[in-house]
């Protein structure tokens, strides 16, 4: 399966809801996806177009932009493309829904995203902190809302 | 995992510093009888905040922080790292340094195998079979020290090529410690083939399945083992080993004894790598000649853009997802380690299995706390 015909597959699946979609190599495409439909994107991906291996999932605080991007790096055992799936959420409230249904390795990289972004997973089956003590949960420490955010030099540091 | 236990039930917590896991994690494991119920891993004992840190580094200054997510995989970590920037930047590394790449991350993923194999070995009360490979993988330390001048955390590898060249004799010491290697996994061989104590303890224990792999998300050898052929040398390949004639090691019963055995077959097929790409290296610069930065500058802007990049580590897929906001930091880098589906998959791995099999099929998993905590 090469990376056009699953580009095509997909927009033709959900019109609506796939936008952005980009061919940057034979092995790396890009897309992204309304976060109302995501979890039915990620199961047709793994039913439909062999995207069985979930590589990671995170987030990108575009404070900028007034937004966090979910995204998703969907891989395949069988074969060689990786999607990078992105979701634009708010970033005053972020919510979207858990793909743990689908994919039952995104568990903890929903919580870590939890903790460090603040992004809320509904329907997770267990959100809470994964590698931070409970008292920092609630600072978001990967958000670009500190003092001193952009640091556009090094050098303080060279 | 529900804590409430019944009159006949047990909780027991291994760790945060467990012989069954070298790294600080806890294992909460409920049992019945020797039964395990149910389990729990806890992480963020070590959290080292590598993500947070490298967004107020420069690109070069990333480098020494990355090898420390994971000591044992530093120069895949490197490569993960370094060719992530590579792609953003649009640097092609020379010929010369893409061989002595593969050259180094192999002899590094014979180390840590090495070492997986003898923690593992004492693990199961071989304490003898702890010192011998440990004895074997200081030789292979001390190929990668000539090299790189160091021998966990290495910071060999440049933007568009490496550090240093392979010194002198390199190669002659690479052949006598090959030799070494060979002698004293063959005779471990024989132990794990004939050692009826050893068979009992591992042979059925801890059995994944493919599909369930798979689920899980498991990559490297615990993959491998249970009959998939991925790996990312192959899949999606970097650097030179498309030119490089390998195959990918795998077993099929899934248990701990072809896990094993994957990572036993790995070390020879990685050796025939290291010796091919010496023969194969040509004589050429390490770096190219159009480079867009400084290399004494520890400063580099690198371009607006975002990438994702993934090596075949010792212990599986590892991935960097970067974005760049054009200036001299990563915006945001994103390590995807193989070890966290590897640590995610051990509740539902030993369910049902026996207590004392714990250690053996956690231990089997070669996981590294260091690098899921990050």
């Amino acid at each position: 399966m090469d990376a056009e015909k699953i580009i095509d597959s997909l927009t033709s699946k959900f019109p609506e809801a796939i936008s952005d979609t980009n061919i940057e190599s034979e092995r790396r495409i890009s897309a992204y996806a309304d976060a109302d439909n995501i979890v039915d994107v990620c199961q047709y991906l793994k039913d439909e177009l062999q995207f069985g291996h979930l590589s990671s999932e995170t987030a990108v605080d575009l404070i900028q932009k007034n937004e966090i991007d979910v995204v998703y790096h969907i891989g395949s055992y069988d074969h060689p493309v990786v999607l990078t799936l992105k979701a634009k959420l708010p970033r005053d409230n972020p919510q979207i829904e858990s793909v743990v249904p689908v994919y039952w390795n995104a568990n903890w990289y929903e919580r870590e995203t939890y903790e460090l972004f603040g992004v809320q997973y509904t329907n997770h089956p267990d959100l809470r902190n994964l590698v931070l003590p409970d008292e920092l949960l609630g600072e978001w420490p990967l958000r670009k809302d500190y003092k001193g955010f952009p640091q556009n030099t090094a050098k303080n540091l060279v | 995992m529900d804590t409430n236990v019944g009159p006949d039930e047990m909780l027991i917590h291994m760790g945060p510093q467990h012989v069954a896991q070298p790294g600080p994690f806890r294992l909460n494991v409920k049992v019945k009888g020797e039964t395990v119920q149910d389990s729990e891993v806890e992480l963020g004992f070590i959290h080292k905040g590598i993500e947070k840190i490298l967004e107020s580094k420069t690109y070069l200054q990333g480098i020494p922080v990355v090898d420390r997510a994971c000591y044992l995989a530093a120069l895949s970590n490197e490569e993960a790292f370094v060719g992530s920037v590579e792609k953003l930047v649009g640097i092609e590394p020379t010929e010369r340094s893409q061989y002595i790449r593969v050259i180094v991350e192999e002899l590094s993923r014979i180390q840590s195998h090495l070492l997986g194999y003898a923690e593992y070995a004492s693990f199961l009360g071989f304490v003898s079979m702890f010192m011998y490979p440990i004895a074997v993988r200081e030789k292979v330390l001390e190929l990668l020290e000539m090299t790189t001048g160091a021998r966990i955390t290495h910071s060999y590898l440049r933007f568009g090529g490496v550090r240093d060249d392979l010194p002198e004799g390199f190669e002659a010491k690479c052949k006598e410690t090959f030799e070494y290697v060979r002698k004293g996994v063959e005779e471990w061989g024989e132990l794990m083939k004939t050692d009826m104590i050893y068979r009992e303890r591992t042979v059925g224990v801890g059995v994944l399945t493919p599909d369930l792999a798979k689920d899980l998300g498991v990559s490297g050898p615990p993959l491998r083992a249970t009959g998939v052929a991925f790996d990312i040398r192959k899949d999606d390949p970097y650097l030179v080993y498309d030119d490089l004639d390998f195959k990918v090691c795998t077993e099929t019963a899934g248990d701990i004894d072809a896990r094993i055995w994957v990572r036993v077959a790995e070390i020879y097929e990685s050796m025939y790598i290291v010796e091919q790409a010496l023969d194969q290296i040509p004589s050429g610069p390490l770096f190219p000649e159009n480079l867009p930065y400084d290399r004494r500058s520890p400063v580099m802007r690198v371009p607006e853009g975002e990438v994702f990049y993934r090596v075949e580590d010792p212990r599986g897929e590892m991935g960097f997802y970067m974005v760049s906001d054009g200036s001299d930091k990563p915006y945001r880098v994103k390590i995807r380690g193989p070890v966290y589906p590897t640590m995610q998959a051990l509740p539902p791995l030993i369910k049902g299995t026996q207590l004392a099999d714990v250690v053996a099929i956690a231990g089997s998993m070669d996981a590294c706390t260091s690098e899921a905590d990050r």
